[in-house]
């Protein structure tokens, strides 16, 4: 469970999440919407720890990212929208990386299963700077997963992945146990993945609603999104 | 008309002021370190005239020319041949040779104008010390000589990069005619061949482009397992610095500098000072080639990769701060990794003892370890600090100033006490520990200071 009261954050003059309030529970699939420079990814990086905010705090599962910053940060799996990954070292020794810092046991039985349903499992030994996009995806995606976090943050999770894999990230999205937020584009994943979703204009939530009442409302999500943007303009 | 260069240079007075504006202490410190350097150069002159010390115009005029060959091949470097963002000019209709000519133009009106301002500052700083300042034509031999440079340079730049490296044959035959003839004049006459040189290149450099673009799959098989945090985390910066080879070029420069240093050490005093003032300058001379050995060594196998731990995570440092680690565990576990650093320094006092004799080696010893031991507590924070700002030369200059200054002064401190006491050795090694104290103090600042970077409210 994740909340979040009064967040704001500014770049210099810029305001990117201006005074926002959420509570993600446990064991729904959030979907968190919105035009480019929305704040999407901003606010999935300020509950990854990885941006300072200015105001506002941050609750993860009890614990306070600005007080028990390692605590909070324990309960959480992040995949960044671009990930930069350590172009020197491969596919197998990123992962034994992250799961030795992460103080993993059976890294190896759980690197295998992950890296075989992804199917980078042929991969492994090469160097991540060889990587192609999806590729590096997919290794980060596996990062973010190996802990079995209970609170997962997915910034543009299938984008550059291949249709197969694409179907399983879904899959296991959709069977997970935790709190899930997605920050994404696309309507299609936030239809077949989401409960509820979120529609941030710039630095604001504009709406919030579960996405099956959008659906009766609206028929699809893209109706119900630029359904809300012309209000916003009008 | 030249849309990529003015891209270029408004791009890096851009670049040059968000720097000045992130870092004001830093660039004000750099500044005052450079004019004070070429204030410096004046000083110089003014005492090598009052010695009568006849130095020769063409070698001022070739340090100058290489100087700034480097720097316009590594401008070409950065700007051209690593660049990416430059993909989106070169998928235009406009012809590559062009976009090639306007980086190369870029970089030429950027050199030049260091080149003019320097100069400037140069000259003015000798008027003030009452040199005859009449010297127009030398001027204007020096001035198309770092034109040349700045046309010969981006070509071997070029060329260096290119999957034909035989290209760059004419242009090293060119720098060999140079460097024979030993006429400032003969260089200067070679202005249309090198402006040839720089044809040559832009017709081929996209050649360049495309061959550091190129992706190789590089397969690394070894047996990987879990361990402990600080051993991964030290275990992957151990790895970088093998792949990059840089633990080679650590220990060839510590072999090299050696057998300099040595040399110097021997014969330098004969080699480089005028024999008006030799007997005055031999009493400290071959002490100070050693230290200037020990410095280039520490500078290299400390400064440079304790500034890395943190300058090269640019992009990646999300990795580390979204994972549930106390900063302060990595800050110490990627300092560990600078140990084996420290290993490859002892080629240096291995070879260096062959010149001076074991009777120095637990001193130089001490030095060694007191200035790699300085230059990695001074180049924790200030890389941690400035996470991300990858080639900064003015940090590395700021942090090598620094450096330089402890550690002569401790070198000094260190020499006294050989001198005055018998219990040396307990002394310079209570130092040692208490050098110590100040590394903890620096990973324990460094930490505070990663931490106040992700989470300032």
């Amino acid at each position: 469970m994740i909340t979040i009261s009064n967040l704001t954050k500014r770049y210099g003059k810029i305001v990117a999440l201006n005074q926002v309030s959420f509570t993600f529970e446990n064991s729904q699939v959030i979907a968190i919407m919105g035009e480019n420079g929305a704040g999407k990814s901003t606010l999935l990086k300020i509950c990854a720890g990885i941006l300072p905010f200015n105001q506002g705090e941050v609750i993860i599962d009890n614990y306070s990212l600005t007080k028990d910053s390692i605590e909070a940060r324990t309960h959480i799996g992040y995949l960044p929208e671009m990930p930069e990954l350590y172009d020197r070292l491969t596919g197998r020794e990123f992962l034994f990386y992250i799961a030795s810092l992460r103080k993993l046991a059976k890294a190896s039985q759980i690197i295998t299963e992950l890296t075989d349903i992804t199917g980078i499992k042929d991969f492994l030994d090469y160097e991540l700077g060889s990587y192609s996009k999806g590729m590096k995806q997919k290794i980060s995606l596996i990062s973010a997963m190996m802990h079995a976090p209970k609170n997962l943050l997915l910034d543009e999770p299938v984008y550059g992945l291949d249709p197969p894999t694409s179907r399983t990230i879904q899959d296991f999205i959709r069977k997970r146990q935790g709190t899930t937020i997605i920050a994404t584009h696309s309507t299609r994943l936030v239809e077949q993945v989401a409960d509820v979703v979120y529609i941030l204009m710039r630095g604001n939530v504009v709406l919030c609603d579960k996405v099956q009442t959008l659906l009766k409302k609206y028929q699809t999500i893209e109706n119900a999104y630029f359904r809300c943007k012309d209000l916003q303009h009008a | 008309m030249l849309e990529t260069t003015i891209l270029l240079l408004k791009e890096n007075q851009r670049n040059l002021f968000q720097k000045i504006k992130g870092a004001p202490i830093l660039y004000f410190f750099f500044s005052a370190m450079m004019i004070f350097s070429v204030i410096m150069f004046g000083f110089l002159t003014l005492f090598l005239l009052r010695t009568e010390y006849e130095f020769s115009f063409f070698d001022v005029f070739f340090s100058l020319f290489f100087l700034f060959l480097l720097k316009s091949a590594a401008d070409v470097h950065n700007l051209f041949i690593k660049s990416s963002q430059l993909s989106y000019a070169l998928s235009t209709q406009v012809s590559h040779q062009k976009i090639i000519a306007h980086v190369f133009f870029s970089q030429f009106l950027i050199n030049m104008g260091l080149w003019f301002f320097f100069s400037t500052l140069y000259i003015l700083s000798i008027f003030v010390l009452n040199i005859a300042v009449n010297y127009p034509l030398e001027y204007l031999f020096i001035t198309i000589g770092m034109a040349i440079a700045l046309l010969v340079g981006p070509v071997l730049a070029l060329f260096f990069f290119s999957s034909n490296r035989f290209r760059l044959v004419p242009s090293l035959l060119l720098l060999g005619f140079y460097w024979y003839s030993h006429e400032v004049v003969y260089v200067v006459c070679t202005l249309p061949l090198a402006c040839l040189h720089l044809f040559w290149g832009i017709h081929h450099g996209m050649e360049s482009f495309l061959f550091v673009k190129r992706k190789e799959r590089v397969k690394e098989r070894r047996t990987v397992r879990s361990q402990n945090i600080l051993s991964a985390l030290a275990t992957r910066e151990i790895l970088t610095l093998w792949r990059d080879r840089l633990f080679f070029s650590f220990v060839f420069t510590a072999i090299t500098t050696a057998l300099f240093t040595g040399y110097f050490f021997l014969y330098g005093a004969d080699i480089l000072i005028p024999e008006s003032i030799r007997s005055l300058a031999e009493q400290y001379l071959p002490s100070m080639f050693v230290f200037l050995g020990i410095y280039i060594v520490v500078i290299y196998t400390a400064v440079f990769p304790s500034l890395n731990l943190f300058l090269n995570e640019e992009k990646t440092m999300w990795i580390l701060h979204h994972l549930p680690l106390p900063k302060y565990t990595i800050v110490v576990g990627k300092t560990l990794a600078l140990l084996l650093c420290f290993i490859t320094t002892i080629p240096f006092i291995a070879y260096i003892s062959i010149f001076i004799g074991l009777q120095q080696l637990p001193f130089l010893i001490w030095v060694l370890m007191f200035s790699f031991l300085a230059g990695v507590i001074i180049s924790l924070p200030l890389g941690a600090k400035y996470v991300g700002k990858k080639s900064d030369i003015l940090l590395f200059y700021a942090v090598a100033m620094i450096l330089f200054i402890v550690a002569g002064i401790a070198a000094s401190a260190g020499k006294y006490l050989t001198r005055v006491t018998i219990y040396w050795p307990l002394f310079l090694c209570s130092i040692l520990l208490v050098e110590l104290l100040f590394l903890w103090l620096s990973a324990l600042l460094s930490a505070k200071i990663l931490k106040s970077n992700v989470l300032q409210i």
